[in-house]
């Protein structure tokens, strides 16, 4: 099955069931559905699915209204770039509401957006860091990257008292969804999973990087290089402790982010782990962003083979 | 006046003269936070306040301090809020700008201007699917009109045929600047009328007029979906910015924020007047009860406060 028809599934059956959901967004319930993200969604009688204004700042401030008033608001939105507009509402609205005394019980917002990672979309691909939204406000937010997270992150957080933002990757869209089994640990409310224990590497994918990982990762298994595997979907996650007792023992760190911000998340753990970790060896695989990084292209990730020649040396 | 009447009056002065002891302890330095008075907002707050059903939403702004004092009906806790006293009316977490009390109606406040017209959508729409009863009321100004917000937010009412009343108190200034100096002018009743939102215009601060129409326009939200109130007003407190060479005796600017100084508790609050012209609601309250009725009043009010400030 294609990742968007899997998320599209999942998000599907979570939205049917609140009483009093109210879903919007721009066309998320006409033509392509937002390329299939929104398709054949229903809601309890008393809700409503709205094919919105094109008024991204409002309908983020709309959204918080709902949850402030105990309804349950689902925005989905087409390109997570969109929600610059809503900026506004992230920082001060959400800082406003989460400040309160008495906290809305039964009110829920959650907007899931595409993140545009595909390229296709030139100037807007440049924003492809889901951590940059999130880290603004320290707002909670998650990545959906294969099957296990998708199931574990939608079930527990879609319509959910409270706020959120599910990242969702547009360039995986398309592709069939990866299925790394169970994770053998989900930490926190689904911030990191890890999918391998290992005691030769400690391997760390971030933003949508998860294929990439999940590939090298086999890979290093298939040259006998046995690597813990962690993918950490929280763009504001701060506990690395399970990460940094790994790579205690395996003293080699490999990090991989495929985001083109100047700051992403993976600075972070590699922060602490140069601080407090010895480490004989570690690697950042990251963007390397060309002359043409604002022009229309398709924005392929690649971890080039040599690396598992530096690891075997 | 009528006993109905009495209950408005005492309501104003209380706010008035509450702001007049407020503004004495911004003057002694003691707020670290920024604060907004609204001296001159009285009516407007006032029937806003008794208009209010016990199932509506208040949504404010950054210059909330007469609705919150009148929804309050004690200075005490607001100003302990100002001096983030733990006991504050939000026990010093929220300061004056987000200032709400959901017991008593105020369940959003908002410091950005424009910020709140989307979240009261929200709020009603909330109200409507949850199969509740009540009017949401949205306070902004003419500086928050201004921002893209509004225009999309009405839309969105108007769309959802949502039960809310726009208030937008238009007092002329935003921050140091007038309309005139900022933008062109915006015919607030053609910007609606575009959008087949109903419209209506208050002047002259009286405040039993005031409470009819506010009334009114609740009854109107609740069968036909959003209205909006344009209220002329002037926020009381004038000052006047460094002198320039362009502006010698310095530019004149309406009160903004923070003290007053040309507002003085020995000068004003037993008169409790500050301008002698229906632009201040109190002068257009003595012109209706009388000076001495006023006076005495006036006094009453001021021992309250003082014993509750104690």
């Amino acid at each position: 099955m294609k990742y968007i028809e899997y998320v599209n599934g999942l998000i599907k059956e979570a939205v049917a069931r609140p009483e009093h959901a109210v879903l919007f967004g721009q066309n998320m319930n006409a033509g392509s559905c937002l390329g299939g993200l929104t398709r054949g969604f229903s809601v309890k009688p008393a809700g409503k699915i709205w094919n919105s204004t094109n008024a991204e700042n409002s309908l983020v401030g709309f959204g918080f209204g709902l949850m402030l008033n105990g309804a349950q608001a689902g925005f989905f939105m087409k390109q997570m770039d969109f929600l610059v507009l809503g900026i506004d509402h992230l920082v001060n609205t959400y800082n406003i509401i989460r400040n309160m005394k008495h906290q809305p019980k039964e009110g829920s917002f959650t907007i899931a957006a595409m993140v545009v990672d595909s390229g296709w979309e030139g100037p807007q691909s440049s924003l492809n860091n889901f951590a940059d939204i999130c880290s603004i406000a320290h707002v909670p937010g998650y990545a959906v990257t294969n099957k296990t997270d998708a199931d574990f992150i939608v079930r527990k957080h879609l319509m959910q008292p409270g706020f959120r933002i599910l990242g969702i990757s547009q360039r995986l869209g398309k592709t069939e969804i990866i299925d790394p089994g169970s994770a053998l640990e989900v930490y926190g409310a689904g911030e990191i999973f890890k999918y391998k224990s290992g005691e030769d590497a400690t391997l760390v994918s971030f933003n949508f990087s998860f294929p990439q990982a999940y590939e090298l990762e086999a890979k290093l298994r298939k040259s006998n290089i046995h690597a813990a595997f962690f993918n950490v979907n929280s763009a504001i996650a701060t506990d690395w402790t399970p990460i940094k007792e790994s790579a205690k023992m395996t003293k080699k760190i490999i990090v991989v982010d495929d985001s083109k911000s100047v700051h992403v998340a993976a600075d972070a753990l590699l922060a602490e782990l140069c601080t407090e970790v010895p480490l004989v060896k570690k690697i950042f695989i990251k963007r390397q962003l060309g002359e043409n990084w604002l022009h229309p292209a398709s924005d392929e990730f690649v971890i080039d083979d040599s690396l598992l020649d530096t690891l075997k040396g | 006046m009528k006993k109905f009447d009495q209950k408005a009056a005492e309501q104003m002065l209380y706010l008035r003269l509450g702001q007049i002891f407020i503004n004495e302890e911004s003057k002694a330095g003691k707020f670290k936070i920024p604060m907004h008075l609204a001296m001159g907002h009285e009516a407007i707050a006032v029937a806003v306040s008794d208009a209010l059903a016990s199932e509506d939403k208040l949504v404010l702004s950054h210059r909330n301090l007469a609705y919150n004092l009148v929804r309050a009906g004690k200075v005490r806790p607001i100003l302990d809020e100002y001096l983030l006293k733990s006991t504050g009316l939000a026990k010093a977490k929220l300061g004056s700008m987000n200032l709400i009390n959901p017991e008593r109606n105020v369940i959003y406040t908002s410091s950005i201007l424009g910020n709140n017209f989307s979240v009261s959508s929200g709020i009603a729409m909330a109200e409507k699917v949850r199969g509740l009863s009540g009017v949401t009321f949205v306070l902004g100004g003419d500086g928050s009109m201004e921002e893209g917000s509004f225009y999309e937010s009405l839309t969105m009412m108007k769309t959802l045929g949502l039960r809310i009343v726009v208030i937008i108190e238009n007092n002329e200034w935003s921050l140091a600047t007038k309309i005139s100096e900022r933008r062109c002018p915006i015919d607030l009743r053609k910007l609606t009328s575009a959008l087949d939102i109903s419209y209506e215009s208050l002047f002259g601060n009286d405040v039993e007029k005031y409470i009819k129409k506010i009334s009114e326009a609740r009854e109107r939200a609740l069968k036909n979906g959003p209205i909006c109130i344009e209220v002329a007003l002037t926020t009381l407190g004038d000052s006047r910015g460094p002198q320039t060479p362009e502006y010698p005796e310095g530019k004149y600017i309406n009160y903004h924020a923070g003290p007053s100084s040309s507002v003085d508790i020995a000068r004003h609050a037993l008169r409790a007047v500050l301008k002698e012209s229906d632009e201040d609601p109190i002068f257009v309250l003595r012109e209706k009860m009388g000076k001495a009725k006023l006076s005495e009043l006036a006094e009453r009010i001021f021992k309250q406060i003082q014993r509750e400030l104690v």
